[in-house]
């Protein structure tokens, strides 16, 4: 049997202590199979951010062990995280994605570059780099600045950094909020397709309901507490 | 090195102005620090590049030659002193000279009675002087074949020395200076004071016997005459007054450049990470170490600073390939240029550290706000 996406169980994040006490998340128990899509929605404040955080690993839980493709990040230190964050877990912020001064292709290597002399694998990330432009459709695009990208185009730049890594999760945090409706939808459905085609499980940080018939699951979360 | 050259390449403006303005930083401390030893040279270049590794003036002389009075006595109990080699009395004065008949200029005229102490120790061109009348002269000023009249006043007879010789870096007093025998430059007196009595000895010149260190044998001498203040060759053009003042002066304006260099580097790098500060803690959130995007500031930092250090050298070198500006030697030297270009270096890094601190305090967090450091 092959290990979950994730797998969260009893994850608590609470930020102060006594009566300043907030529980920014708390959740009993929730699993992602490998390649399974998540539209995780709720209003603002309610602990998705913090969630996707943990899930992660750029937040660590107060309470309770998160798994990541079988393997526990629960009592990783931050370095640990950081490698962690840059060999299994792929990341579509909601703001800021790509970095100005790199092209297209340069912003899928960083990935490669991140990790010093020791992790570079060169020649096979070169070669993933593109393979990921041309799949995106952005293979003419690859020698531009993020300057010189549509917004579509800049995120699918990012959809393909996050996949770089041949991670077991990527994060998406409302990755349709800078897009009208019609690239929103376009957007989802590349998400849909890229993740599907790789078996490679997802969850989609979103307000916007008309995406989540994309997700394969909708997970509502209210208060720090996953409600359905 | 993939951030930070990437980086480099796409704002080459912004980092070559910052390379640019470290470079004319390095001239300008190069170019003064040339200025300095020229300015030294000229005033103390006769003392410093004399053949004599020891230099006797009179105690109220304030250690130049012109201002001391050496006494038959002091001359006596030098010659005295165990040690002693051989001792040149000297005479140095001022002078109003006409050279080739041309017009009247300054010129210090310094004779001693042995060619081989208080003259110069290597020669640029031509012989060293050996007849009454003959004269080696500093080359910025004099050239070998030159006939210089000293300009009589009174019932004085004039006097013409003839350079035969000249030597690099042996001003006095920021004049052209010419060396010759005692009679020539006591002729030379009397030539502008008819009337004086005697011409007395400004100072002495004294070569230690074999195996005798010239530091020793000036306390000797101070011990052994009392009024007299004797210092190794190098005292001698360290001490002269003026030179003291003259390093003061300089090392005030270097101070200055050493603390302009990490303000202007620092500034600007600190002023680039946080205009990249969305970038920084995206790349820290996908998994930078901070090892690695601390590493990539530097490498600017270094790269950017050492190409300013090429530029300022290369300035320095130009500027200074002439030899001369104006009638101060100004030369290039490599050591200097290395030893500035290296301290710019470290000067560059202490002033990129608050870059980097705010570096090591990016939260990866940020990105799902997409806040900065």
């Amino acid at each position: 049997m092959t290990d979950p996406a994730l797998q969260m169980t009893g994850v608590r994040k609470v930020y102060g202590s006594g009566d300043q006490e907030v529980v920014a998340l708390d959740c009993d128990e929730l699993t992602i199979a490998e390649d399974e899509i998540v539209a995780l929605v709720g209003p603002s404040g309610s602990g998705k951010t913090t969630l996707c955080s943990i899930a992660g690993g750029l937040l660590q839980a107060t309470e309770g062990t998160v798994e990541v493709g079988g393997r526990d990040i629960t009592e990783l230190s931050a370095s640990e995280l950081t490698d962690f964050r840059r060999t299994a877990v792929g990341f579509v912020f909601q703001t800021v994605n790509l970095v100005p001064f790199l092209t297209a292709r340069e912003n899928l290597l960083v990935v490669d570059e991140l990790g010093g002399r020791r992790s570079r694998n060169g020649a096979k990330a070169k070669e993933r780099a593109d393979q990921l432009l041309d799949e995106l459709g952005l293979t003419d695009r690859a020698g531009n600045l993020s300057s010189e990208l549509s917004g579509g185009q800049r995120q699918r730049v990012a959809i393909g950094r996050a996949l770089m890594n041949d991670p077991a999760l990527v994060l998406f945090d409302e990755p349709t909020s800078a897009l009208d409706s019609k690239l929103g939808d376009q957007v989802v459905k590349l998400i849909r397709d890229e993740m599907k085609s790789r078996g490679t499980a997802a969850i989609i940080v979103t307000h916007d309901d008309r995406i989540t018939h994309y997700a394969d699951r909708t997970v509502h979360i209210e208060d720090g507490r996953i409600t359905d | 090195m993939f951030l930070a050259f990437h980086e480099i390449r796409r704002g080459p403006v912004r980092f070559s102005l910052l390379a640019l303005a470290i470079g004319l930083l390095l001239f300008l401390v190069l170019f003064q620090q040339a200025i300095q030893n020229g300015l030294i040279t000229s005033f103390v270049g006769a003392l410093r590049n004399q053949s004599a590794p020891v230099v006797v003036f009179s105690l109220d002389g304030q250690r130049t030659l012109q201002g001391s009075t050496v006494s038959d006595d002091i001359d006596a109990k030098v010659r005295e002193v165990e040690g002693v080699d051989a001792v040149a009395r000297a005479g140095q004065g001022t002078f109003t000279v006409t050279i080739g008949g041309g017009d009247a200029t300054d010129a210090s005229i310094l004779g001693t009675d042995d060619p081989g102490l208080g003259r110069p120790s290597e020669l640029s061109g031509g012989r060293r002087a050996e007849a009454e009348g003959e004269a080696v002269g500093s080359e910025a000023d004099f050239e070998v074949g030159d006939e210089v009249s000293v300009v009589a006043s009174g019932d004085g007879e004039a006097v013409v020395l003839t350079v035969v010789g000249v030597a690099r870096d042996v001003q006095l007093s920021v004049e052209p200076t010419l060396f010759t025998d005692l009679a020539t430059y006591e002729a030379s007196v009397r030539a502008v004071n008819p009337q004086a009595p005697v011409v007395p000895v400004n100072g002495l010149f004294v070569r230690p016997a074999d195996g005798v260190d010239p530091a020793e044998l000036a306390d000797r001498i101070n011990e052994a005459a009392p009024d007299a203040d004797a210092v190794t060759r190098e005292e001698a053009a360290r001490t002269a007054p003026g030179v003291a003042q003259i390093r003061q002066s300089f090392q005030i304006i270097f101070a200055l450049y050493g603390m302009v260099v990490p303000l202007v580097t620092g500034l600007f790098f600190l002023i680039v990470t946080l205009q990249k500060a969305r970038s920084l803690t995206l790349l820290r959130a996908i998994g930078a170490r901070t090892g690695v995007l601390a590493t990539a500031l530097v490498t600017q930092v270094l790269a950017v600073t050492f190409l300013g250090v090429i530029v300022g050298i290369g300035l320095y070198r130009l500027v200074t390939s002439g030899g001369e500006l104006s009638s101060l030697t100004v030369r290039f030297d490599p050591a200097l240029a290395i030893g500035w270009g290296i301290g710019f270096l470290v000067l560059a890094v202490v002033g990129s550290l608050a870059s980097l601190r705010r570096v090591l305090r990016i939260d990866p967090m940020d990105a799902t706000t997409g806040a900065g450091t």
